[in-house]
């Protein structure tokens, strides 16, 4: 086996209770994280497409990169994929991801990823201790717990008479000072909610799919990792050498390149430095915290605080509650209004209401545009004492609005529990209102049920990134931190034609082509074969960087940083630079975007056996009808580079369409379908893929 | 060992070639071990800051030391991997001769310890080894090292190291004791380590929160080893004040009398060198 990997993947039916294991030898050529799962899913069970969710054949595959276990900065992440039942209106094969320390331990016992099947008739976790896998019955105590008592009773149970800060013997003579990594889902996943996400330790979720739905499918509680063993390294010279080298892209924690520009709240989720990514914690009534990092992460962007509340959480995380005005301190280029600060109590309930949502398992991005649904709809008078749906929230903005929500939806009470346990797009389906709510923007649920993140008619890469794929796109470091968020903090430290310089010289191997982050609406802009290059670019480095190599989209890519002294950033140099020193494999950057591309055309191939369709990829009617508030981003404008909103602009439907086109001829797609062609799969040595799609009539 | 580094021990060689079974056998010490280690308070740290009670012996100090900053460390155990990598060539938390312990669910401070080799000035390690496989490198600064070919894998010197938990690491591969060396042998590294070198956890550490000294630190106390590596750059992060945190029950962290407020040291002005 090259460097990074164990050699194997294991497997468990809950329906039988088999345990065995799949070889990693096999899936090679798909990398690792999201490239091998979904090799891993067509295989074992491609063929039966399309079935629901929450059927037991659905799998929950949950995978480890050749980087998971190593310091590899900014890796670790573990992909998470099966048929997602938030996804509408197919529950797409989908996946998302968490941070924390799960894979690691995975790795450390001796496993590249676990794929389990099959549904248990009783309550079940599992638990792993190196070559050790027990299925554990769950129904006495740890089901129905929330996700922070599943967790931390499940370590106890996993190594019984572990204390924190001793040696623990897992088998003879082999020790470790590390407490087990456990995900779970809470008690929103074990009543198959949609909203329900995976949860690794306090804060990190998987929220996005509702994958703690389809634990609760399967009874199946929590997975346990931990493990003594190693992964091994190819060239373990240049992987320490890379490592050390890659410190210059690095916030510099002692002495920050221009400290002056990027300290303070204004920048720090773009800056690099730590802690930046809990934005309820600041101001004079901050509770003093230490930045908290996933594995092997240089930035740290968690945080974990004296009060032990809001710990690990970022971003959604910590801002789908707010009660009293405490949560949104600083952070995404804003600086907080020295003469509106929040009180200590009401951070602090902000914190403890964010907590709940994860406690209960919910997935913060639905949940936020569910609960923003369930307010218009109040508005609307659909619900409300007396209304249609005969409830009445506490007073918006009070703790007990928060806990009354979370508590609601998470435990299915009543007919508003009911109906919002099923995410808004089914919830508005059921309400017969999805096509007048949804066209109209009343609920943003832009791309597959999940909700609009960025604007789609500027920051386009984004929306058709989304709708290319399976749910929002989820990819900051692209060009929404770095340059969104720069230009949006009104001091930028790149002008506008300097940024899309240094970017297109990093997004090989289309580096010859000047105008890939041009967002202007211009000959080179959003609707352009510049955009075809980019959203390519994007979606294989999604596929392979991400998605196989287990990065944080919160760091890479970094076309360009803060921190280095010509604002170069890391990619592409660093990202083979590290896959060859730990793997021993000799390749190029471009080498591995094109895997990428293999990925992402398998992945539109499960899809099409789901029922994908070409006019499914579109946006809702608001996005084309409705002029946009803009979003500021590089822009050729009258022949020259500059920052601007494209406020009032529209995304036209033609174009739009012509783009697509444009845009899977480029893919080796056909235009026609928006799948993949016979000549194109079998060129990437996916012939069976071609074989199963033209069994169901899919190849044109 | 790597052959380019493995430094000889002036200790006098052992007469005898021990093994593991011939100790246990004959080995009467362990009575007195376990003796005393049954009589030493869990966590207690001053065991090896005066002579043990059975011998004294003078050893000359170490010339280096590793101390940290718990306060500053976000946990991402880089340098535990950076200490398994540049030792064994391979990335494993359980054969790092630092460990970082924490829990995501804890609270600052108490969540996150770093354990450290003290470098002890009275080494309970190197006293009760009975091979003197663990020994003081004085061709190489004093540091207290462990010599794998000699050892024979007692496990004294795990029982006997008075921190929670024991930095002397057991090697389940080779089933042999190691510790910190001060990166002197580290044959998947470029770099030169020990005193006057680099160490990889040191090199490594994003957060700077771990620093190579050559100044014996208190050994009467945890602080004298966990000390303040923030400077005003860090406190503009609005993470930390210390004068805020006084755990119930105690004057200050680690049970010592209560802090000061932060005096924050000056601005390092020496960006690091990247190798290769």
């Amino acid at each position: 086996m090259p460097g990074g990997y164990t050699g194997k993947i294991l497997r468990v039916n809950l329906t039988n209770k088999q345990i065995s294991t799949l070889p990693t030898e096999k899936y090679l050529e798909f990398g690792g994280g999201h490239g091998i799962g979904s090799a891993v899913f067509f295989d074992l069970v491609g063929d039966q497409l399309p079935f629901e969710a929450f059927d037991p054949r659905n799998l929950i595959i949950m995978m480890a990169s050749p980087f998971s276990g190593t310091f590899m900065p900014g890796s670790g992440r573990c992909e998470v994929q099966g048929l997602g039942p938030m996804l509408y209106p197919i529950e797409w094969f989908g996946h998302s991801n968490f941070g924390g320390r799960f894979t690691a331990q995975m790795k450390f016992a001796g496993w590249d990823g676990i794929v389990v099947e099959g549904a248990s008739e009783n309550p079940v976790y599992i638990d792993v201790v190196n070559d050790k896998v027990k299925i554990e019955d769950a129904t006495n105590g740890v089901w129905g717990m929330d996700t922070w008592d599943a967790q931390q009773e499940i370590s106890r149970r996993a190594v019984p008479g572990l204390r924190r800060g001793e040696w623990a013997e897992l088998a003879q003579s082999c020790y470790t000072t590390q407490i087990p990594a456990v995900v779970t889902c809470g008690p929103a996943g074990e009543r198959k909610s949609r909203l329900a996400a995976l949860l690794h330790g306090p804060g990190s979720q998987a929220a996005l799919c509702g994958f703690g739905g389809v634990f609760g499918s399967k009874n199946l509680k929590a997975i346990s990792f931990l493990g003594t063993g190693s992964v091994p390294i190819a060239d373990p010279k240049a992987f320490m050498d890379a490592r050390l080298w890659f410190r210059q892209f690095q916030w510099d924690v002692d002495n920050p390149r221009d400290a002056e520009i990027f300290e303070g709240s204004g920048y720090s989720l773009i800056n690099g430095a730590p802690s930046g990514g809990n934005v309820t914690n600041g101001g004079p009534n901050r509770v003093p915290a230490r930045a908290a990092a996933c594995a092997s992460c240089p930035r740290g962007c968690k945080m974990r605080l004296a009060s032990a509340d809001s710990n690990e959480a970022v971003c959604a995380g910590t801002m789908v509650a707010n009660v009293g005005g405490g949560g949104m301190f600083g952070g995404f280029g804003r600086k907080p209004d020295p003469n509106a600060m929040p009180s200590a109590l009401s951070q602090k309930l902000t914190r403890q209401a964010n907590d709940l949502m994860h406690r209960y398992g919910l997935g913060h991005w639905q949940v936020m545009a569910t609960r923003g649904y369930i307010e218009a709809l109040v508005r609307e008078g659909v619900i409300g004492k007396g209304k249609q749906i005969d409830f009445e929230l506490p007073p918006s903005g009070s703790y007990a609005y928060h806990e009354t929500m979370f508590r609601t939806i998470a435990l299915r009470e009543g007919p508003l529990g009911a109906l919002a346990a099923e995410g808004a797009a089914r919830m508005a389906e059921k309400l017969g209102r999805y096509q007048k709510d949804v066209s109209s923007g009343l609920v943003k649920l832009t791309y597959y049920g999940t909700q609009e993140h960025y604007d789609s008619a500027t920051q386009v890469e984004w929306g058709y990134g989304s709708i290319l794929g399976e749910r929002d796109l989820m990819l900051h470091q692209m060009s929404n931190y770095p340059l969104h968020w720069m230009a949006q903090s009104g001091n930028p430290y790149l002008d506008a034609e300097q940024a899309s310089k240094l970017y297109a010289e990093a997004m090989v191997p289309y580096q010859d082509d000047r105008y890939l982050v041009d967002y202007g609406e211009g000959p080179t802009g959003i609707y352009s074969d510049s955009k075809v290059k980019q959203v390519a670019w994007v979606k294989h480095y999604e596929k392979f960087w991400i998605g196989a190599g287990g990065f944080c989209g919160w760091r890479w890519p970094q076309c360009i940083t803060n921190n280095s002294a010509d604002r170069r950033g890391a990619t592409p140099n660093a990202e083979p630079k590290f896959w060859n020193a730990v793997t021993g494999q000799n390749k190029t950057f471009a080498d591995y975007m094109e895997l990428g591309h293999k990925i992402f055309t398998l992945d539109r191939a499960i899809w099409a056996l789901q029922g994908r369709t070409r006019d499914m990829e579109v946006f809702p009617d608001y996005i084309y009808d409705q002029p946009t508030r803009g979003s500021i981003q590089p822009m050729v404008v009258d022949g020259k580079w500059t920052y601007a909103t494209g406020a009032g602009r529209k995304l036209d439907r033609a174009k739009v369409e012509d783009w697509k086109t444009r845009f899977y001829k480029f893919e080796g797609y056909s235009p026609a379908t928006g799948i993949a062609t016979r000549e194109t799969l079998e060129k990437m040595g996916l012939k069976k893929v071609a074989d199963a799609l033209q069994k169901q009539g899919k190849l044109s | 060992m790597s052959d380019g580094k493995k430094a000889e021990s002036t200790e006098a060689a052992a007469k005898k070639k021990f093994t593991r079974r011939d100790f246990l056998v004959t080995g009467g010490t362990v009575v007195a071990v376990d003796a005393l280690l049954s009589t030493t308070p869990a966590g207690a740290v001053t065991a090896a800051s005066a002579p043990p009670p059975e011998k004294v012996q003078a050893y000359p100090a170490s010339k280096g030391y590793l101390v940290y900053d718990s306060k500053k460390c976000t946990g991402c155990t880089t340098c535990m991997l950076a200490c398994s990598l540049t030792h064994y060539g391979e990335q494993n938390l359980s054969l790092a001769r630092i460990q970082i312990t924490q829990d995501s669910f804890g609270k600052f401070p108490y969540d996150l310890d770093i354990a450290v080799c003290r470098q002890c000035k009275y080494p309970p390690c190197v006293q009760s080894c009975p091979v003197q496989a663990c020994f003081v490198d004085e061709a190489n600064g004093n540091v207290r090292r462990i010599d794998t070919d000699k050892c024979i894998g007692c496990k004294t010197c795990l029982k006997m190291c008075p921190q929670q938990p024991h930095r002397t690491v057991w090697n389940h591969k080779i089933n042999k004791s190691t510790k910190c060396d001060l990166c002197l042998d580290t044959p998947y590294w470029n770099e030169k380590g020990g005193i006057g070198g680099k160490q990889a956890c040191v090199e490594s550490c994003p957060m700077k929160a771990i620093r190579f000294v050559t100044e014996m630190p208190n050994q009467q106390e945890t602080e004298g080893y966990n000390v303040n590596l923030r400077n005003e750059h860090w406190l503009k992060l609005g993470l930390v004040e210390d004068s805020r945190i006084q755990p119930p029950g105690t004057g200050g962290f680690g049970g010592g009398a209560p802090k000061a407020k932060m005096q924050a040291p000056k601005a390092n002005t020496q960006a690091p060198k990247a190798k290769g």
